[in-house]
């Protein structure tokens, strides 16, 4: 018997890249640990990573080619189906123009790369159509902060006297992120969680306040408004460094503790406690803004507020506080600049502007419109790597629709989900364990490697994939490498790092020891250069320079056929978005979706844990069993249901077409839905 | 020899640990097969890992008329002979802390065996609650953290 070979490498079973130690036997993966050295999660390892050796090893992983034939799907050959798959391309390009394309990166393959290559590639083939599930998750953070800061700072938890964990779950999202921010709390910190339910994260908390859905803004100009009052601001920060104080703290003004109450379900007694605590903690007061900031009809400005206190507080780049990492000189493979193709008009640039701006992402949500309607002009084919639309992006209807409508769909997968199911070929994707890859933590800063430690005949690593295609469609040029290492070699080249020395440090690269107050020699990468509490480009684009705080509608204007109020998308332990459902092992533990429900709730629609009801919003129903919570983890009224169950799709109620007008993210958080329960003789 | 101690200002109930020992011993995600038990009490917001203590004197040890239980030389887990267990649930009465329980399908109680020195629930624990430590490391680290709160209380003249 072959002996047992060592791997080190990072997770992608989620987005944290955790180190880990992979064992091989006879070519097979066998086990995975956390790799004791690593500087993220210092040999800690979710259930989670462990599931990487089903998903290598998994029965139901695609392996083969396949391609549509009627209503069957047919094995073909790998390099006759890149054959075809270009000369369909060719010919959509041909007919229709180059903007007919679109490439869609998912996240579920690879580390830092993966983006950047899909991005090349639609520039490469002439397309500005580059989308992926950015333009509905984290972008939204992402551009908020940035719109304030110039860029979105990594949370230095461990050292903060006071941290401040907003609409996320840590333990399920983000899971060894729980050791710093507990690392903090045992340092002496104070741990505030702001959150709708009171998630795992929340029940560590010294300060758990909960927060109606989608009034956040209402509550961080609150905080605001006392932090000035009481002056517990920082005026070095605010004279030095930053722009529009006055017109934000005008803003704020009126946010008065009662009025917060009004907004938020807050106690206003509460909101005063609250910021004399944060305020007291300056500088080093750690806030760190979740997804569930995202997904709201006024999120950016939402994120702006809270982002905006970073300021206020002095606590930006700051030791304990968010601190602004230093980059390592990577080459980027995009080609924004050598190839700009935004005179063809991107999918979504005209109406949100400020996310090509900012992340030169087309818009998904979008993108269904125009392939059913040809307009503004028509897309007709699309190529799609390591994502499941069908189940994760909102009005799920219309997604199966619109991607059914395609002259070509070409999936590249692990397995066949739902959105594979509605393609035309469907090509085997290799996994993180199969192949080589880089990727950074800014956090750490740092830098690994992944090495390449199985793999399988067909399937392509992401590399090959679009070198291969790009090869038959004439952009070879743009691929030039002849695998992967070359590619990683290139990507270091300025860095005068080399790939021997990533692989001899598996713990992580430490590309450079961290300052702070950066700020002090370089300008903000911000249009003033300075911190923009009110941002004169949004302005320009129409939008409110402050801001602004808009109710979510449920509040303002509700609508007594659709008397609660859904909150979609919560974390939970063994799932990332739409994986992992296919593995037995995590069915024994969690077997299906739920709706949480406040017991109040349940009560006055006579159902209890177990019984389905039918959740309606204006979009469409579904069927989904009852969880009855504890009193204190939900508020009445509110209720939860996370995505990527395919027999209670959340996502065939929520709004593809009522969008934050900044940065276009779907409602998908403070959703108005009528819950009934659904009877025996309803049923089928 | 080591022993696996527990945080409650750190638990988070994310029940990573309870699935990684129930993996680790039966390759299925059932927390019934779990070893450590983590409670939580809503009302009054407590995390509670609770899993062996691999007492010296073990009373389980002490009450087994099968001799199934013995202390492991190496690592100083008490173990449980999963072949000479006769289901007598003795052990199970004797424990005081009750973290021996029985495994209905196999008709025989089970109990932690710190996994051959490497326990599962610990490399699974994302909040560091779960350490495994000597005892000597674990009070120096529980001083430690005493004597920070301590300064915390101390201001400056
Ligand atoms: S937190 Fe879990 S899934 Fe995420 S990278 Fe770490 S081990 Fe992998
Ligand atoms: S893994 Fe750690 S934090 Fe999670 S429940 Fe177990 S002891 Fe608590």
């Amino acid at each position: 018997m072959e002996k047992k070979q060592h791997y080190k490498s990072m997770c992608r079973m989620c987005n944290n890249h955790c180190g880990i130690n992979v064992y091989v036997e006879n070519g097979r993966v066998v086990n995975i640990t956390g790799l004791k050295e690593h500087r993220w999660n210092h040999g800690r390892l979710c259930v989670k990573g462990r599931l990487g050796v089903d998903l290598v090893n998994a029965p139901d992983r695609l392996k083969k080619p396949l391609k549509r034939v009627g209503s069957q799907w047919q094995e073909i050959d790998l390099e006759q189906a890149y054959d075809e798959i270009a000369e369909k391309i060719k010919k959509i390009q041909q007919t229709w123009g180059n903007r007919a394309m679109g490439i869609w990166k998912g996240e579920a393959v690879g580390f830092l790369t993966q983006e950047e290559l899909a991005r090349r590639f639609a520039h490469a083939i002439g397309s500005p159509n580059y989308f992926s599930n950015d333009s509905q998750c984290y972008v939204g953070r992402w551009i908020g902060y940035a719109l304030v800061s110039g860029t979105w700072a990594e949370p230095d938890f461990a050292n903060a006297k006071c941290t401040v964990i907003w609409g996320s779950n840590p333990p399920y999202a983000h899971p060894n992120m729980t050791q710093s921010i507990l690392q903090g709390r045992e340092n002496g910190g104070r741990l505030i969680v702001i959150d709708v339910r009171l998630s795992a994260m929340a029940r560590q908390a010294d300060d758990f306040i909960q927060i109606l859905p989608g009034t956040d803004g209402a509550l961080a100009l609150g905080l605001a408004r006392q932090l000035i009052r009481d002056d517990l601001i920082s005026h070095e920060f605010i004279k030095g460094y930053t722009h529009g104080f006055d017109a934000y703290a005008d803003h704020a003004k009126a946010f008065t503790p009662e009025r917060v109450e009004k907004e938020t379900g807050i106690p206003a007694e509460r909101v005063v406690d609250i910021a004399r605590k944060i305020g007291n903690a300056r500088p080093k007061v750690c806030i760190y803004a979740g997804n569930g900031l995202e997904h709201h009809e006024n999120g950016i400005n939402n994120v702006r507020a809270i982002a905006c206190l970073d300021g206020l507080l002095g606590s930006l780049d700051e030791e304990g506080g968010n601190f602004i990492p230093e980059k390592i000189p990577l080459r980027s493979l995009t080609l924004y600049d050598e190839k700009p193709l935004r005179h063809l008009g991107p999918i979504g640039a005209d109406k949100f502007p400020v996310l090509y701006d900012f992340r030169q992402e087309c818009h998904t949500m979008s993108a269904m419109d125009t392939i059913l309607t040809q307009k503004p002009y028509p897309l007709k084919g699309m190529v799609l790597t390591g994502a499941n639309p069908a189940l994760t992006n909102p009005n799920s209807r219309k997604v199966i629709q619109a991607l059914k409508a395609l002259d070509l769909f070409v999936v590249r997968e692990l397995f066949m989900t739902e959105t594979a199911e509605l393609a035309h070929y469907v090509l085997p994707a290799a996994t993180y364990l199969e192949h080589s890859e880089l990727h950074t933590y800014p956090v750490c800063q740092s830098i690994g490697i992944s090495p390449e430690i199985v793999t399988f005949p067909e399937c392509d690593y992401d590399y090959m994939f679009w070198k291969k295609l790009a090869h038959r469609l004439g952009a070879s040029h743009y691929f030039p490498w002849e695998d992967e290492n070359e590619l990683n070699q290139w990507i270091l080249k300025d860095t005068g790092i080399t790939v021997e020395t990533l692989f001899d440090h598996p713990e992580g690269f430490k590309y450079k020891s961290r300052h702070f107050q950066k700020y002090k020699k370089e300008k903000f990468n911000t249009p003033s250069g300075k911190f923009e509490f009110v941002s004169d480009y949004l302005k320009g684009h129409g939008y409110s320079h402050v801001p602004e705080y808009i109710a979510p509608t449920y509040m303002s204007d509700p609508n007594p056929e659709y008397p609660y109020v859904l909150v979609t998308g919560a974390r939970k332990l063994f799932y990332c978005h739409g994986r992992n459902r296919n593995f037995k092992r995590c069915r024994t533990a969690i077997p299906h979706g739920e709706i949480e429900m406040h017991p109040h709730d349940a009560r006055q629609l006579g159902v209890d844990t177990g019984d389905v009801v039918t959740v309606t919003s204006s979009v469409g129903s579904v069927d989904i069993p009852v969880t009855v919570v504890p009193h204190s983890h939900i508020l009445p009224g509110v209720t939860q249901i996370t995505h990527g169950w395919k027999e209670s799709n959340v996502n065939l109620i929520t709004h593809d077409d009522r969008n934050d007008p900044i940065d276009g993210f779907p409602l998908m958080k403070s959703v108005e839905v009528k819950i009934k329960p659904k009877r025996q003789e309803d049923g089928e | 020899m080591r022993f696996i101690t527990m945080d409650i200002k750190k638990c988070v109930v994310c029940r990573n640990c309870e699935y990684a020992c129930s993996f680790q011993h039966t390759g299925d995600f059932n927390r019934a097969d779990s070893n450590i038990r983590v409670a939580y009490h809503d009302d009054i917001k407590i995390c509670l890992p609770q899993t062996c203590m691999h007492c010296e004197d073990a009373w389980c040890m002490e009450i087994c008329p099968a001799a199934a239980i013995t202390k492991n030389e190496e690592t100083g887990a008490v173990e449980i002979d999963s072949g000479r267990c006769a289901g007598c649930k003795m052990c199970i009465l004797a424990c005081p802390f009750g973290n021996i329980h029985f495994d209905k399908s196999n008709l025989i109680s089970r109990k932690c065996n710190l996994c051959k020195g490497e326990p599962q629930c610990v490399a699974a624990c994302i909040s560091g609650a779960l350490q495994y430590v000597t005892a000597g490391d674990s009070c120096r680290n529980n001083r430690e953290i005493f004597q920070r709160f301590m300064a915390t209380l101390h201001t400056p003249l």
